[in-house]
C-alpha cells in the first residue's frame, strides 16, 4: 500500500499561485462573490500566503526585512485531528494515508474546520454558483456511489470540502493500469498542483518506498513540517529556503 | 481474533466491556480509522475526452499548453511538457484560461455604433458588411493618394502576425504599424541595440550561471518572459549540484526580491550609477575579461577621433573618473561597501549574468532607463558574458519561408515613405515604435482616417490614456479587434470580436532560450461566438480590395498563411499540430570574432555604425543618431551629458513630473503575476480573487507604502487614502509593506477598468491615470516611472 506524501521546496517556489488555480479548475472549487472573498470565505484548497500574514506585525526594520511565502495544501496528517471530531464519518483516513471527505455524509457541523490547525477545510456558505457560461468548464470527474460523493463532484450548500490530493486522478491512473492489464506504479499519479508547479517545487509520491523522491527529500536537512509539535504528523513536508 | 492483542485493541476492549459501556463503545466505533463504505465509490468522468495542444497568450511567455476537452467542453489546461519555456508547468493565468473562453461578457458578434461615440449603442452587422466597409475605406485612401492615413496599432502579436501586419499595411501603402513595445520592453531592446547591435531582448543562460544580478527586472513576476525565467531560476537554485546566487536590485522587494539571496533597495532611477560603479570596482580590481574587452569591444580604452589628433575618453577612464563607489553611494543609497562587495562577487563567480530591466522595475520609461540598461549590459561585457555559457544569449528564430515579393505599386511605395504617425525615427530619433504618442500626434494634426486596434486598449493601458478618446474623435473610422468591449472598443465605430487563443490558428515563437522554436495554437473547441480572427479578416479585406493588394495575399485563411510560412520550420504541419511545438534545441555559442559572431551575435542590426563584431562600450550607433540631429534638436532633448559622453552609458538624473517637496513619493505601477499585463485578465474572477496575495487583499486595488513613511503621515494600515499627482488623483486602500523604500509607493496594474465586463468594471483604480502622459523625447518611450505623488487621508 502506498503512503502518499508531498514535498514542497520553498527555495524553488516563486509564490505564483499556479497551484491554487490549478486546484480550482481540477476540483471545481466554486468562485465566491467579491464581498464573501473579503470576509475570507474564498475556497482555495491550496492557498498561498505572505508571511507574516498581518503586515503590521513586527518583522524587523527596513531594509533588513524579508517576506516569506508559504503555499499550503491539506497536510494529509498521519494523525488527523479533523476525523476525530466528525460525528458522521464523513471524513476519514483511507488505507493509503489520504484524508478523505465524503460530501454525501457531511452534515455541515464544521467541527472539522475548527479542529484542523492548518485551516485547510472550507465550508460552503452558499449554494456553489458559476455565473452564466462559466459552468461549462466544470470538470466532469467525480467519485460516486451509494452514500458516497467525493472528488471534484460539485458540492451543495452546507458541506465542508478540502484538498483530496486529487483522489480522482489516483482512480484514473489505477483504471488506466487496469485497462492496460499491468500493475499500477506510484509514479503514475500526481495531484494537479504538483503537475502545474511553475518552479518545479513540488514532489509527490510514496513514502513507503525508501527510494522515492519524497522519501529521499524528506530526509533532507532542510526538511520541516508545519506545527510539528502539535502531533498531527503531516505528510506534506517542506524544504526551507536558502 | 487470531493475531495477538495490541495495546490499543486491549484498551478498546477494556473500555467497551468494563467502562460505561454504551457511551464509550459508540465513541470508539466513531473513532474507527476507516468506515466500511470506503471503496464503494466509482470513478465517473467525461464520455469523450481529447487533449489538444496549443500556446497560452495571457502573458508574453507563450507557454505550451495541453487542453483537456471533455464532451466538447474545454475543462482544464495543463502545461505541455514538450514545450521548453514551461516544461509542463503553468501559472495561474494559464490555469484560469477557461474563464476567458467561457466568459459571459465576451462579444458575440460584430457590431456597428449607432449612437454617439462612446454612447454604448450598437447594432449587429454581418462580417461581409464589415469587410466591405474596411475594404472600401482602404481603397478610397489609395485612390486619394493617402494610404498612409490608415494606421494599425497592436498589443500582443506573436509569430507571423507582426510580419503579416507589416506586409498588409505595406501592400496598402502605410508605414503605420505601431507596436505596444514603447510601453514595456523597448528600453531593454534599445540598450541591446545600442551596445551589442541586436534589436531584441537578450536570452539568459540561467541554467549555467553562478551569479544573477537583476536590475529592477521583476524577474519572477512580470519580466518579458516570466515563465522562462522561473524555469531557469528553479534549475539554477536546486536542479544542479551548486546553487546559484541571486541579487535583486529594486526599490520594492516583491516576490523576486523576497526569493533572492539579497535585496538591494535602490533609490529609484539610479540603477545606471550603481551598475557603472560596479564596473569601476571591477576595472580597478583587474577582474575584467581582458581578452574580450581588448579584442572584441569598441570604446573601452580612450581612442583617437576621426582626425586622429585628440583622444576621446573611453568607457574605462570615464567610469574610473566619475563612478567611485563612495560618490555613487550618495546617489543610489547603496553603501559603498555593498557596491564593492557585489561587484567583486559578480566578477569573481563567473559565469555571471546581469539581467536587463523589463516592465515592472523602476527603470523603464526615460532615456535614463535606456542608459541604465546599457550600463547593465556593459557589466555582462566586462565579465565576458556576451554569448557565453552562463551569460547572455542572442535569440534566434525558426527559418521561415520568405514572403513572395509584393507586386510593384507606386501608390503604396509613395505612401510607405510618409512620416510615421507615432514619430518613430523622426520626432523620436532612437524609437522604433511610440505607441502612446499616436494620440498626441493625431491631436497635433497628423491626419488619420482609419485606425485599426488589434489587442490594443490604449485608452486604458497608456499613461493618461483618456486623451486617446479625444484623438479618436479626429478619426472617421476606428475599428477595434477584441474579445471584450474594452475601454478603447467602447469608443470605436466597429467592434469585431476575436476568437480567444483557444479558438484560433496562430503560431508563437519560443523566446528566452536562445535557440529557435515555434509553438502552434489551434482551436480546441468550435469557436463559441461569431468571431473572425484578424488574420482571416485582413485576407478577406485584401480579396475585396482586389488589384495589387489582393495579388499580394492569395491565401484564403490565416491557417494557409501559417502553412506557407512554416514550411521550412523543420517539421510538417501534422506533426506541429500533434505536438503543439517544434524547436531545434541546444543553443550554440558563437566563437568570438567568428563569422557567426559577426553576422548573428554582435552588430547584426546596426543601421549606421559598422557591423564589425565589436561590442560597443561607446555606442557608435547612438553617436551617429545624435550627430544626425541638428544642434537645436539635440539641445532640446535635454541630455545631461553632452558631446562624446552622451554615447557612453551614464547616469542621467530622472526628470520627475512633480516637485519633491510637494509630491514626496515616486509612484510605481507594478505588474502582478496573477493579473498580468492583459486587460481581459481583469475580468477573470479567479485571478481577481488571488490578485492581492502579497498583502492579503482580494478583488481590488491597494496602495503599498512603507510603515515608516505612513507613520510620518499619520496613516495606518487599511486607511482609505488619496493618491495624487500632477495629473490626477485616485482613492484607494493603503496597505503597509515593510519591504519597500520609504520614498516609493506602488499601485498594482490592471484594475480600475471602466469597461470589459462585470468583474473588471468599476473595481479598484487605474494607476496609469496618474502618470505623466509625455513621451520621452529621444526614445519615444512612455514615461512610466518618472511621476511623483503625494498621499493623504481620504
Amino acid at each position: 500500500m502506498p503512503n502518499w506524501a508531498m514535498v514542497i521546496d520553498l527555495d524553488k517556489c516563486v509564490a505564483c499561485q499556479g497551484c491554487s488555480i490549478a486546484c480550482r479548475f481540477e476540483n471545481n472549487t466554486p468562485p465566491v462573490k467579491p464581498n464573501e472573498a473579503l470576509k475570507g470565505r474564498a475556497i482555495r484548497w491550496n492557498d498561498v500566503f505572505a508571511l507574516p500574514v498581518n503586515p503590521t506585525e513586527e518583522t524587523g526594520e527596513y531594509p533588513n526585512v524579508k517576506t516569506h511565502y508559504l503555499t499550503r495544501p491539506c497536510m494529509h496528517c498521519d494523525n488527523p485531528p479533523c476525523i476525530k471530531v466528525c460525528p458522521v464519518q464523513a471524513t476519514y483516513k483511507d488505507d493509503e494515508g489520504l484524508v478523505r471527505q465524503n460530501y454525501a455524509r457531511c452534515i455541515g457541523c464544521r467541527f472539522c474546520t475548527v479542529a484542523c490547525p492548518y485551516g485547510v477545510r472550507y465550508f460552503n456558505w452558499y449554494e456553489p454558483a458559476w455565473e452564466g457560461s462559466l459552468q461549462e468548464y466544470q470538470n466532469p470527474d467525480r467519485i460516486e456511489g451509494r452514500d458516497v460523493l467525493e472528488g471534484p463532484a460539485v458540492r451543495v450548500r452546507g458541506v465542508v470540502e478540502k484538498c483530496t490530493f486529487c483522489i480522482h486522478r489516483l482512480h484514473k491512473a489505477r483504471a488506466q493500469a487496469e485497462a492496460e492489464e499491468r500493475d499500477f506504479r506510484p509514479d503514475e499519479y500526481v495531484p494537479a498542483c504538483v503537475q502545474t508547479c511553475t518552479g518545479k517545487a513540488r514532489f509527490f509520491g510514496d513514502l513507503e518506498d525508501p527510494n522515492s523522491t519524497v522519501s529521499l527529500l524528506s530526509k533532507s536537512p532542510r526538511a520541516f513540517r508545519l506545527l510539528e509539535d502539535v502531533g498531527t504528523h503531516p505528510k506534506v513536508i517542506y524544504l526551507r529556503e536558502g | 481474533m487470531s493475531s495477538p492483542l495490541t495495546r490499543r485493541e486491549f484498551l478498546r476492549l477494556t473500555a467497551a466491556t468494563v467502562g460505561s459501556a454504551a457511551v464509550i463503545g459508540t465513541l470508539q466505533t466513531l473513532l474507527a480509522p476507516q468506515p466500511t463504505y470506503a471503496s464503494a465509490g466509482v470513478l465517473q468522468t467525461g464520455a469523450q475526452e481529447t487533449i489538444v495542444p496549443g500556446v497560452c497568450l495571457l502573458c508574453p511567455s507563450g507557454c505550451g499548453i495541453l487542453t483537456r476537452v471533455a464532451d466538447g467542453r474545454a475543462v482544464k489546461l495543463e502545461g505541455n511538457p514538450m514545450h521548453p519555456i514551461n516544461l509542463g508547468a503553468l501559472c495561474p493565468k494559464g490555469q484560469a484560461a477557461p474563464e476567458l473562453l467561457y466568459n459571459p461578457d465576451r462579444l458575440t458578434g460584430p457590431m456597428r455604433r449607432v449612437g454617439e461615440r462612446g454612447s454604448g449603442e450598437w447594432e449587429s452587422i454581418s462580417w461581409d458588411e464589415v469587410v466591405e466597409i474596411v475594404a472600401q475605406r482602404l481603397s478610397d485612401l489609395r485612390t486619394t493618394g493617402h494610404p498612409e492615413r490608415a494606421v494599425l496599432m497592436w498589443g500582443e502579436a506573436r509569430g507571423q502576425l507582426p510580419s503579416f501586419f507589416n506586409r498588409f499595411m505595406r501592400a496598402v501603402g502605410s508605414p503605420n504599424v505601431v507596436s505596444r513595445e514603447s510601453l514595456n520592453v523597448a528600453a531593454a531592446r534599445l540598450a541591446m541595440y545600442l551596445t551589442q547591435g541586436i534589436y531584441d531582448l537578450p536570452a539568459y543562460d540561467l541554467e549555467n550561471t553562478n551569479y544573477v544580478l537583476a536590475f529592477g527586472a521583476s524577474l519572477l513576476e512580470a519580466g518579458p518572459v516570466p515563465q522562462r525565467i522561473v524555469s531557469g531560476y528553479s534549475f539554477m537554485r536546486r536542479g544542479r549540484s551548486t546553487r546559484g546566487k541571486v541579487v535583486v536590485i529594486d526599490p520594492r522587494q516583491g516576490v523576486s526580491g523576497a526569493k533572492a539571496d539579497e535585496w538591494i533597495p535602490i533609490v529609484p532611477g539610479t540603477d545606471a550609477a550603481l551598475a557603472l560603479s560596479m564596473a569601476n570596482v571591477i576595472i580597478r580590481a583587474g577582474l575584467v575579461d581582458s581578452s574580450f574587452v581588448n579584442n572584441y569591444s569598441f570604446g573601452y580604452e580612450d581612442f583617437p577621433d576621426e582626425s586622429a589628433t585628440t583622444l576621446i575618453q573611453g568607457f574605462k577612464n570615464f567610469v574610473l573618473k566619475n563612478y567611485e563607489p563612495a560618490r555613487v553611494a550618495e546617489i543610489t543609497g547603496v553603501p559603498a561597501t555593498t557596491i564593492s562587495r557585489l561587484a567583486g562577487e559578480f566578477a569573481g563567480n563567473r559565469p555571471a549574468v546581469a539581467i536587463l530591466p523589463g516592465k515592472g522595475g523602476l527603470l523603464n520609461g526615460t532615456i535614463g532607463g535606456v542608459y541604465a540598461a546599457m550600463a547593465v549590459h556593459c557589466l555582462n561585457a566586462l565579465v565576458g558574458s556576451i554569448d557565453a555559457p552562463g551569460g547572455v544569449m542572442t535569440q534566434r528564430y525558426p527559418e521561415e519561408r520568405p514572403w513572395f515579393s509584393l507586386p510593384a505599386d507606386p501608390i503604396a511605395e509613395r505612401g510607405c515613405r510618409a512620416e510615421r504617425v507615432d514619430g518613430a525615427g523622426t520626432r523620436f530619433p532612437v524609437a522604433q515604435h511610440a505607441y502612446q504618442a499616436v494620440a498626441d500626434r493625431i491631436l497635433d494634426g497628423y491626419p488619420v482616417e482609419l485606425l485599426l486596434l488589434y489587442d490594443a486598449n490604449p485608452v486604458y493601458e497608456t499613461p493618461g490614456g483618456t486623451r486617446f478618446i479625444e484623438a479618436f474623435q479626429q478619426v472617421p473610422l476606428v475599428v477595434s479587434f477584441s474579445s471584450f468591449l474594452d475601454e478603447s472598443a467602447q469608443h470605436a465605430d466597429l467592434v469585431l470580436p476575436q476568437p480567444t487563443f483557444l479558438e484560433r490558428h496562430e503560431d508563437h515563437f519560443i523566446e528566452g532560450l536562445g535557440y529557435p522554436g515555434v509553438g502552434l495554437r489551434q482551436p480546441v473547441i468550435h469557436p463559441r461566438h461569431d468571431t473572425l480572427s484578424i488574420g482571416d479578416f485582413l485576407l478577406k479585406v485584401a480579396a475585396a480590395m482586389g488589384g495589387t493588394v489582393a495579388n499580394g495575399f492569395p491565401w484564403k485563411t490565416y491557417r494557409e498563411v501559417l502553412r506557407y510560412r512554416l514550411r521550412d520550420v523543420g517539421t510538417d504541419w501534422e506533426t506541429l499540430k500533434e505536438l503543439g511545438v517544434w524547436m531545434t534545441p541546444g543553443y550554440r555559442f558563437a566563437r568570438r570574432g567568428s563569422e557567426k559572431w559577426v553576422n548573428e551575435v554582435v552588430g547584426r542590426d546596426r543601421r549606421y555604425a559598422p557591423r564589425d563584431g565589436y561590442f560597443d562600450f561607446y555606442s557608435r550607433e547612438l553617436k551617429c543618431i545624435l550627430d544626425n540631429l541638428d544642434p537645436e534638436r539635440l539641445a532640446a532633448l535635454g541630455l545631461a551629458e553632452a558631446g562624446d559622453a552622451a554615447s557612453l552609458p551614464h547616469y542621467e538624473p530622472t526628470p520627475y513630473a512633480g516637485d519633491e517637496d510637494e509630491y514626496p513619493f515616486v509612484l510605481n505601477v507594478i505588474t502582478l503575476m496573477s493579473l498580468g499585463p492583459v486587460s481581459a485578465a481583469a475580468n477573470m474572477p479567479s485571478l481577481q480573487e488571488i490578485s492581492g496575495m502579497t498583502v492579503g487583499e482580494t478583488w481590488g486595488s491597494w496602495l503599498e507604502m512603507n510603515p515608516e513613511a505612513a507613520k510620518k503621515l499619520g496613516l495606518h494600515d487599511q486607511d482609505e487614502v488619496w493618491v495624487e499627482s500632477h495629473f490626477g488623483r485616485v482613492k484607494v486602500k493603503m496597505r503597509l509593506v515593510t519591504a519597500l523604500r520609504p520614498d516609493v509607493v506602488n499601485l498594482p496594474y490592471n484594475q480600475g477598468h471602466t469597461a470589459i465586463g462585470r468583474w473588471a468594471k468599476n473595481r479598484g483604480v487605474n494607476g496609469l491615470a496618474l502618470l505623466d502622459p509625455a513621451s520621452e523625447p529621444v526614445t519615444g518611450l512612455a514615461s512610466f516611472t518618472n511621476t511623483r505623488a503625494k498621499v493623504y487621508r481620504a
